[in-house]
């Protein structure tokens, strides 16, 4: 198990190593426009040139790598060209802010996924079991800032119970005031329902008919506990690993409905990035955002070796 | 959970609002805006949230009041030579920067020689070339010579980029803004807000009346509204002109709509055929009828008008009519320019800047009556930045109000002007003798009849088409006092309170 | 984003294989929904009935009616048109991208499972990069540095899904290696090229083609996001994501305006996951009783 989770985090390190690579490799292509764009609409080309030079993008290219990753190495994400200031504080901000959201989704997802899935399989083929079918069938049919858009007109115009977008005044010692999270909370985890509740309720299913179960049922035990005690802590291993697969999604769609909501997260602090091209920006925060990525990879790994006897025992002796 | 301790904990938060309505301190005014702002730093300041901050936070030598005044600031008096050509500037003593110094005139020097500093980057540094000489007389006087003689320079002073910034604080002013306004900074956090509280050492007494501002920023202009609807804002600035309407009937919300010399131009690019006849831009000026296209972009917020002055100007020529569209008139001059059957030709629009979109529209169904065939391509913004301006031959643009009308004409309308190159290529030796002349003009009369001539040559030999001004919009909830929104498009908050 | 669709039951049908299995139900509506699509797109510009930059200002923001079935936009474009001209786009996006990635991925897939050895690993190195990274996090990088378009949209997803095709080719291609009419065909003195696409790719392309056209539904719906937040087609195009995008402003005044690109995006993607799931029921057990033989 040791020599397993030691490799992943080699693989993790190269990984990022490359990663970092690419994104700044990408991300030069782009040089002459920000001057251009920091420079103004009159600017001649000396001043362009000019602040070309102060940036330091002539130098060539892997000086400018170099610096770029031993600065991130030590903790400095660098200076965004637009505005100034050190990258570093402004991710660090949205991305608390992102990860209140994702948490508090990601919890829904997995509690809410998990008792559908549970729901579903004990009344297999009923109305309840067809109805949680289409309902979580649409959540993942339809791309999120469709649902998002619905529900701000339902819940914010028509009904008027919660905010539009935006996060709020800090509250209840939260850097986001909760009543703003409802909503995009509630988008996201519609989109990512469906997977939680299809495998717990197949796994379920699978765990009811099993050996163990039927020899419980045998005994005389009551149908509740031989639900709760048995076929789901069993059933539960898959949905752990599909979670741990669920951040990944969820960070692609925090991006969309961060905009949707006009929620000041990272997935926004990006695009904010990109429409000024910000290189600095947007480098420390792609590197970011797929770094996080990694790690849940990393983590869904383990958490899935940890639970498959084969990897967790290491090889039968022989 | 149980479900009642359930219902009670979502009572309580669908009821915070009032919760936390009592624990911001009296007096604060809550803004909505609708972008991040890039920089704080006024000499780099490009967005009119920016220029919010930069009214607030520090102070001009000068100032332009709420009915396009010039009033004193900084500076409690100046005078200039009898060949405007040397200017002095006398402070007021005692005015303290946030951080506790005194504002002297090595300030002021050192705020305009950074503007004119071409690293800066800013985009007033046109405006301020023709300073020759920057002379600080004494620790309240400074004199400025320029290079010609220019009866406007006390207005330039008020403009947006040279409000005036601590000479020993250069380095962190974009940071950490610190001047000598009404308001001092707080925070701001990119995407979020922007706070700003009151300086209790502001030097005219008895201002601001507000403890402190708090600035959301609410890119979605929906967002915006349900915010000034459900009490979560006090004020939006710049309304979405498309909700105005919506407001009309609330009783708990007040427009303020104000005139300004901003404005949005149709531009013929007389480098190219067949906008280089000045009969066929004048067909095209007959042809397009003016009031209809501040109705179709504006939604009727707006005022016809000949060129980018504005009609509730002194300088406006009331001489000459705005007419409705004269279809007969722009066909006989199409045919005499050789284009008797009428052209093709593509309006560029940006998309993106939605009332010149409109007008894009608005002009191809226009000039269908006389026979010219537009097509619409609509570009995005950047794009339309680079490859369009100054590049193209049709397209619609806009402006933002200068401080002053001679800033606001002449790098349009004179053949040197810096926009006039990147713009339309427009080349008229009338045009510039006239505008030489009212920027040397000594008196006010001679300079209103230059000024009136300038219009009457702008309408006979039009360089574009500039059908309005746009109205400036803000839109605020009746516990707000004491407010106007600004010609400027700024907010002038220092004797506004809120409730 | 939207995800794969995982099995209802885990059970087998207990005949699979001996009667000979009808067609899905599933794979039914699914392709009749697509055929439907299909064809609206192709035929759109001579069914819609106005064109898609048709722009009056008299007639914006009028809601549904006789003239114009789902309204008319900020600049009175008939939403339906713009609608059906839409499609187009998303189909073009979904199928491009997606081919994009087979062209690409496939023949890699193939030589990395025929091969093995420094290739294979290098190749599944490099997808791991890849696959490092959330799938609109890298078509946003690739689309950050240069001025967005359509085209470069689906290249960008074309190649942010390469590596799951190299996945599942790799994959199926590792399993068939060892049969025996492979084996034979490489003791016969076969050229590589012929024994991967002659030999291998006509076994192999089930549980491709599953995996594809679930790719496109995702390509399609990552196209979409990537229009809506600005990064693909461009105005003015009736993309159903821009379109979106751009009713936002309007979204209580003019509902309509959204909600005609959000239905025909929801109808495309339940039709392809309908399909695709067919498809793989279909395939699936006639994979099995090939193996078998």
């Amino acid at each position: 198990m040791i020599t397993y989770v030691a490799q992943r985090l080699l693989a993790i390190a190269f990984i990022l190593f490359v990663m970092s690579v690419l994104i700044f490799g990408i991300t030069q292509v782009l040089p002459g426009n920000v001057a251009y764009m920091i420079a103004g609409q009159f600017a001649t080309p000396d001043v362009v040139a000019a602040i070309e030079n102060k940036l330091g993008l002539h130098d060539p290219i892997f000086v400018q790598y170099w610096r770029w990753a031993s600065g991130v190495l030590r903790g400095d994400l660098g200076q965004s060209l637009i505005m100034e200031r050190p990258v570093g504080p402004l991710i660090q901000e949205a991305m608390a802010r992102s990860a209140i959201l994702a948490g508090v989704a990601f919890i829904c997802v997995a509690v809410l996924g998990i008792v559908l899935g549970v729901v579903a399989a004990v009344r297999k083929d009923s109305a309840t079991d067809n109805a949680i079918s289409v309902f979580t069938y649409l959540g993942i049919s339809v791309p999120e800032f469709f649902w998002g858009i619905v529900l701000i007109l339902v819940f914010a115009r028509y009904l008027n119970w919660l905010p539009s977008g935006g996060i709020g005044d800090p509250a209840f010692g939260l850097p986001v005031d909760p009543r703003y999270l409802i909503l995009p909370a509630i988008t996201l985890t519609f989109a990512l329902i469906a997977h939680v509740s299809r495998l717990t309720r197949s796994s379920m299913l699978e765990a009811m008919r099993s050996n163990y179960v039927r020899f419980a049922r045998a005994k005389g035990l009551a149908e509740s506990l031989v639900v709760r005690r048995h076929a789901l802590r069993n059933a539960l291993l898959p949905t752990i690993t599909v979670l741990a697969i669920d951040v990944g999604f969820l960070i692609g769609g925090i991006v969309v409905v961060e905009t949707v909501f006009s929620y000041p997260g990272l997935g926004r602090l990006l695009l904010f990035a990109i429409e000024r091209h910000d290189l600095p920006l947007i480098q420390a925060s792609i590197l970011i955002i797929a770094t996080i990525y990694c790690t849940a990879n990393l983590i869904a790994d383990i958490l899935y070796a940890y639970f498959n006897p084969k990897i967790r025992y290491g090889r039968p002796a022989h | 959970m149980h479900w009642f301790s359930r219902s009670i904990i979502a009572g309580m938060l669908l009821t915070a609002p009032t919760w936390s309505n009592s624990a911001i301190a009296q007096g604060t005014l809550r803004v909505a805006f609708g972008s991040s702002l890039n920089t704080l730093d006024p000499a780099k300041t490009k967005i009119g949230e920016e220029y919010i901050q930069n009214f607030l936070i520090y102070s001009g030598v000068t100032e332009i009041d709420r009915d396009g005044k010039l009033k004193p600031d900084l500076a409690e008096s100046w005078t200039a030579s009898d060949d405007v050509k040397t200017w002095t500037f006398k402070l007021r003593k005692g005015v303290k920067f946030h951080h506790g110094r005194e504002v002297d005139a090595e300030d002021v020097k050192a705020t305009i020689e950074r503007v004119i500093d071409k690293a800066t980057g800013s985009v007033a540094r046109v405006n301020f070339e023709i300073i020759d000489k920057i002379e600080v007389v004494d620790p309240q006087t400074i004199k400025f010579e320029l290079k010609l003689p220019y009866a406007g320079f006390a207005e330039i002073l008020s403009d947006r980029q040279a409000r005036v910034v601590p000479r020993d604080k250069l380095d962190t002013i974009g940071q950490e803004p610190i001047g000598t306004g009404p308001f001092k900074f707080k925070s701001y956090k990119p995407g979020d807000r922007v706070e700003l509280v009151k300086n209790p050492d502001y030097y005219v007494p008895g201002t601001p009346k507000l403890d402190a501002i708090t600035f959301r920023i609410m890119p979605e202009s929906a967002a915006q509204v349900t915010a000034l609807e459900t009490g979560e804002v006090d004020l939006v600035w710049n309304l979405p002109l498309e909700s105005i309407e919506r407001f009309q009937k609330n009783s708990n919300v007040t427009v303020d709509s104000v005139a300004t010399s901003t404005w949005d131009g149709v531009i013929m690019n007389a480098a190219h055929k067949p906008f280089d006849d000045v009969r066929v831009r004048r067909a095209i000026a007959l042809a397009l009828d003016k009031k209809a296209l501040v109705e179709a972009a504006l939604y009727g917020h707006g005022s016809v008008t000949h060129t980018m002055i504005s009609p509730t100007h002194p300088y406006y020529n009331k001489d000459i009519a705005i007419t409705g569209p004269d279809i007969a008139g722009a066909k006989k001059l199409l045919a005499e320019a050789g284009h008797a059957n009428g052209f093709k030709t593509t309006i560029f629009v940006p998309s993106g800047r939605p009332p010149r979109e409109r007008v894009g529209i608005t002009v191809k169904e226009l000039l269908k009556p006389v026979g010219i065939e537009v097509d619409v391509q609509r570009v995005p913004w950047d794009k339309f930045v680079k490859d369009i301006e100054g590049k193209e031959a049709f397209y619609v643009d806009g402006f933002f109000s200068r401080p002053t009308i001679d800033t606001s004409i002449y790098p349009w309308y004179h053949s040197k002007g810096s926009w006039n190159t990147v713009l339309w290529n427009y080349k008229n030796e009338a045009m510039d003798k006239v505008l030489d002349a009212a920027r040397g003009a000594k008196s006010d009369d001679e300079r209103a009849k230059l000024y009136k001539e300038f219009q009457a040559l702008a309408v006979n030999e039009p360089a574009g088409v500039v059908p309005y001004v746009l109205n400036h919009v803000n839109a605020f909830r009746k516990n707000v006092k004491a407010f106007q929104s600004s010609p400027m498009m700024w907010l002038d908050l220092r004797q506004t309170t809120v409730q | 984003m939207a995800a794969p669709l995982i099995d209802q039951d885990g059970l087998e049908a207990p005949l699979a294989g001996v009667t000979r299995p009808r067609l899905p139900r599933k794979l039914v509506v699914g392709g009749v929904i697509i055929g439907i699509l299909v064809v609206l797109a192709a035929l759109a510009p001579w069914i819609a009935p106005y064109r898609f930059d048709e722009m009056s200002l008299l007639k914006r923001l009028k809601p549904p009616s006789a003239a114009h079935w789902f309204g008319t936009d900020e600049f009175g474009r008939d939403v339906l048109s713009r609608t059906l001209l839409g499609a187009r786009l998303s189909l073009l996006m979904g199928i491009g991208a997606t081919l994009l990635s087979l062209v690409i991925g496939v023949p890699l897939g193939l030589l990395a499972g025929y091969r093995r050895g420094r290739f294979d690993e290098v190749l599944m190195r490099t997808m791991d990069v890849l696959l490092s990274f959330p799938p609109i996090m890298l078509g946003l990088l690739i689309l950050a540095v240069t001025q967005p378009a359509l085209w470069k949209a689906i290249i960008a997803i074309g190649i942010v899904y390469v590596p799951p095709i190299v996945r599942i080719t790799r994959s199926v291609t590792l399993d068939l290696v060892n049969e025996e009419f492979i084996q034979a065909a490489h003791v016969r003195g076969d050229s590589t090229r012929y024994i991967l696409f002659s030999e291998i790719l006509p076994n192999a392309w089930p549980p491709i083609a599953v995996e594809a056209s679930l790719r496109i539904t995702f390509a399609i719906l990552l196209g979409a996001a990537l229009s809506f937040v600005g990064m693909g087609a461009q105005p003015p195009s009736s993309d159903w994501g821009l379109m979106v995008s751009e009713a936002r402003p309007f979204v209580d005044s003019a509902p309509w305006i959204a909600l005609a690109p959000g239905l025909a995006m929801c109808l495309t993607v339940i039709g392809i996951n309908l399909l695709g799931d067919g498809l793989r029921e279909t395939l699936d057990p006639r994979m099995r009783s090939q193996r078998g033989a």
